[in-house]
């Protein structure tokens, strides 16, 4: 369980890298569209059939979005199996801040200033993941020691 | 604490976590196949229940005692037809005028669909023949206030027709102005597709414009096209004469218009004539998704060419051999139809409604059909928890429309054409203002009221058809008439 805690919080962590990476190629690709004579209004911003290098990006970023809640949820249930030090702590702030990004996300078309927060707030995802993961793998590598010093006693 | 303890406090924690989510997965699966008159609540709009209506919701399909088929809601069956046509659909590969090959869907092989042009007055008789849409298909005639059996929507007014069926529409054309038709079968991937077509029904009497011209607008694979062309399209057109543009946003988002080189005059809007329109220079006008806008321009003496601009990527070039005039950047002052023209009189009294209904239109997460996501809701209700709109014949009907979602809604009403009264609560003071395809920004708030004339169920939703697809859906159903057609089911249907 300690191991599926540590892969869930590592999967968390990469999943922000590439919720960056699908987000950047896509608005660089809209840039390079519209430097090219695309035109974007909001009828073309509707337009599900847009086509351009880096468009894939934003169905990456929306759907990977919900990947995430899922995987901070499942991380969340298996803290509460894991045994991690603090791991239920963790994983519950990790579930928290995944559901204020989706939120600041959701919001920021509204008042575009939460948008620099969704930007702030995806490295504090990022940050609380690998902090989960590194608590889990110094607890495996912990009980692995013991389990090494208990055999070598006998 | 004993590792049995904390084993059991982990099972108890998991499933205070997941029992609430399943309940709401569980709770949003819709039937296999369902009436739209089961779907929802009865909302009465503070008007006498109708009973036999408030009977349906949630409670059953079948027809009651004394109740009207919506079957029979045509238009007179011994009304010999005037403009006759038939219309193929087929989902096929082909290619625009510009040589752009699209992987979308055809009528009579060509997409944009033919226009079908007629005279107030005129008995238009279509007939639909499916050839290869595997989804099946339907027409819908966008603004027309057909009757109900006509609607074309499937599942609500009809079964979809399916590969090798064909299905006839019959219906008077009274209505002078600017229409399209497309399918409401599947509609968002349909009428993305290619799916659609003009309809101009023009007055028996009056002056014609020496050029007159729809233009489709449509986005096939993020290209912006008139009638299926791309960039600049040339038209004909003489010093001095008049040129009626009848612009027809076939998107599903609002798209800016506006003219190089003239002044314009906004003739129009969703097919019904603007009182005393004035000219208009240095503004822009908004066609909603679904939406037209009728413009009228007289050509320069001089012989210059005049623009209209669709968006900014893709312009009618209106004129002959005179001097080429340049694209005008989009002004950003919006013509507002709301203090637009002259006010005129009308034939109802819309201080005294029968009914007020309110379409509060927010947005949260949640399921709907068992999708995780973030939904739109209806009076705070998400799909298919939304309000069934019960009216009499001959109510008249006021709407409170609200849109608090975070996102533009272009909500498209059937059957009906409604009147603007205020917009923020700021009344207007143009010329009446009807439509039946209403741009509603994210925190805006429109009043409209309409007069229930047209018996049937009618739907009453998002023109952005993804939205729609996405639950944005509600209906107008009147007391004493009964649909037989079911949404999913044996039939397939899937208007959305």
């Amino acid at each position: 369980m300690k191991s599926a805690y540590r892969v869930l919080a590592y999967l968390i962590a990469l999943g922000v890298v590439v919720q960056a990476a699908s987000i950047a190629f896509a608005f660089f690709g809209l840039g390079k569209w519209i430097d090219d004579g695309g035109t974007l209004d909001k009828a073309a911003m509707e337009d599900q059939s847009l086509e351009f290098t880096g468009v894939i990006g934003f169905p990456i970023h929306f759907l990977n979005a919900y990947l995430l809640a899922l995987l901070a949820l499942i991380l969340l249930i298996v803290s509460f199996f894991a045994k991690v030090s603090g791991g239920v702590k963790w994983a519950g702030f990790i579930l928290l801040v995944v559901v204020v990004q989706i939120l600041l996300g959701m919001f920021a078309r509204g008042l575009p200033a939460l948008g620099a927060l969704h930007g702030m707030n995806a490295l504090l995802v990022l940050g609380l993941a690998l902090t989960a993961a590194t608590r889990a793998t110094r607890d495996v590598s912990a009980s692995e020691k013991s389990a090494t010093s208990e055999r070598e006693m006998v | 604490m004993s590792s049995r303890l904390r084993l059991v406090l982990a099972c108890l924690a998991t499933t205070a976590l997941l029992a609430p989510l399943a309940w709401l997965w569980a709770m949003s699966l819709m039937p296999d196949e369902y009436s739209v008159m089961d779907m929802g609540y009865a909302d009465h709009g503070g008007g006498p229940a109708t009973d036999d209506v408030a009977g349906h919701a949630g409670m059953h399909s079948a027809m009651q005692a004394g109740e009207t088929s919506i079957v029979e809601m045509t238009a007179n069956p011994n009304l010999p037809a005037d403009v006759q046509m038939t219309l193929r659909a087929e989902q096929q590969e082909f290619e625009l005028a510009s040589g752009h090959e699209v992987d979308g869907y055809t009528l009579n092989g060509r997409s944009p669909g033919p226009v079908i042009r007629a005279e107030e007055g005129e008995l238009v008789e279509v007939r639909l023949v499916n050839e290869s849409v595997p989804g099946g298909v339907t027409l819908h005639w966008h603004g027309v206030d057909v009757p109900n059996a006509m609607d074309g929507v499937a599942g609500v007014t009809q079964d979809s027709v399916r590969e090798g069926e064909s299905f006839t529409y019959r219906f008077v054309a009274d209505q002078v102005g600017t229409y399209w038709y497309h399918s409401h079968q599947l509609s968002h991937e349909q009428v993305q597709g290619g799916l659609f077509g003009g309809l101009v029904i023009t007055p028996r009497r009056g002056e014609p414009a020496d050029v007159d011209l729809p233009a489709l607008v449509h986005l096939y694979d993020g290209h912006r096209t008139i009638n299926g062309h791309e960039g600049d399209v040339p038209v004909e057109a003489m010093p001095g004469e008049t040129v009626r543009v009848r612009v027809v946003n076939t998107d599903n988002g609002p798209m800016p218009v506006w003219v190089s080189g003239s002044s314009y005059r906004v003739v129009a809007v969703d097919g019904t004539d603007v009182n005393e329109p004035t000219p208009v220079n240095a503004q822009s006008v908004l066609v909603t998704a679904g939406g037209r806008a009728d413009l009228e321009i007289v050509m320069p003496v001089n012989g210059s060419s005049v623009r209209v601009e669709m968006g900014g990527s893709a312009a009618l070039v209106l004129g002959g051999k005179g001097p080429a005039v340049a694209a005008v950047e989009q002004p950003s002052l919006f013509v507002d139809p709301l203090s637009y023209g002259s006010p005129a009189s009308l034939d109802f009294d819309p201080d005294e409604p029968m009914r007020e209904f309110e379409y509060v239109i927010g947005r949260r997460p949640g399921f709907v059909n068992g999708r995780p996501g973030l939904w739109w809701t209806i009076n705070g209700n998400m799909f298919p928890d939304v309000p069934m709109f019960t009216v009499s014949e001959g109510d008249v009907v006021r709407m409170r429309i609200e849109n608090n979602s975070g996102d533009v809604h272009p909500m498209h009403l059937h059957g009906h054409h409604a009147l603007v009264l205020s917009r923020d609560g700021v009344a207007a003071t143009g010329s009446p203002w009807w439509v039946d395809s209403l741009n509603v920004e994210d925190g805006e708030s429109y009043e409209v009221t309409f007069v229930a004339d047209n018996p049937g169920v009618w739907m009453d939703h998002c023109h952005n058809l993804p939205h729609a697809a996405e639950g944005l859906v509600a209906h107008v159903m009147y007391a004493g008439y009964s649909t037989p057609y079911l949404i999913g089911g044996k039939g397939e249907n899937k208007p959305e």
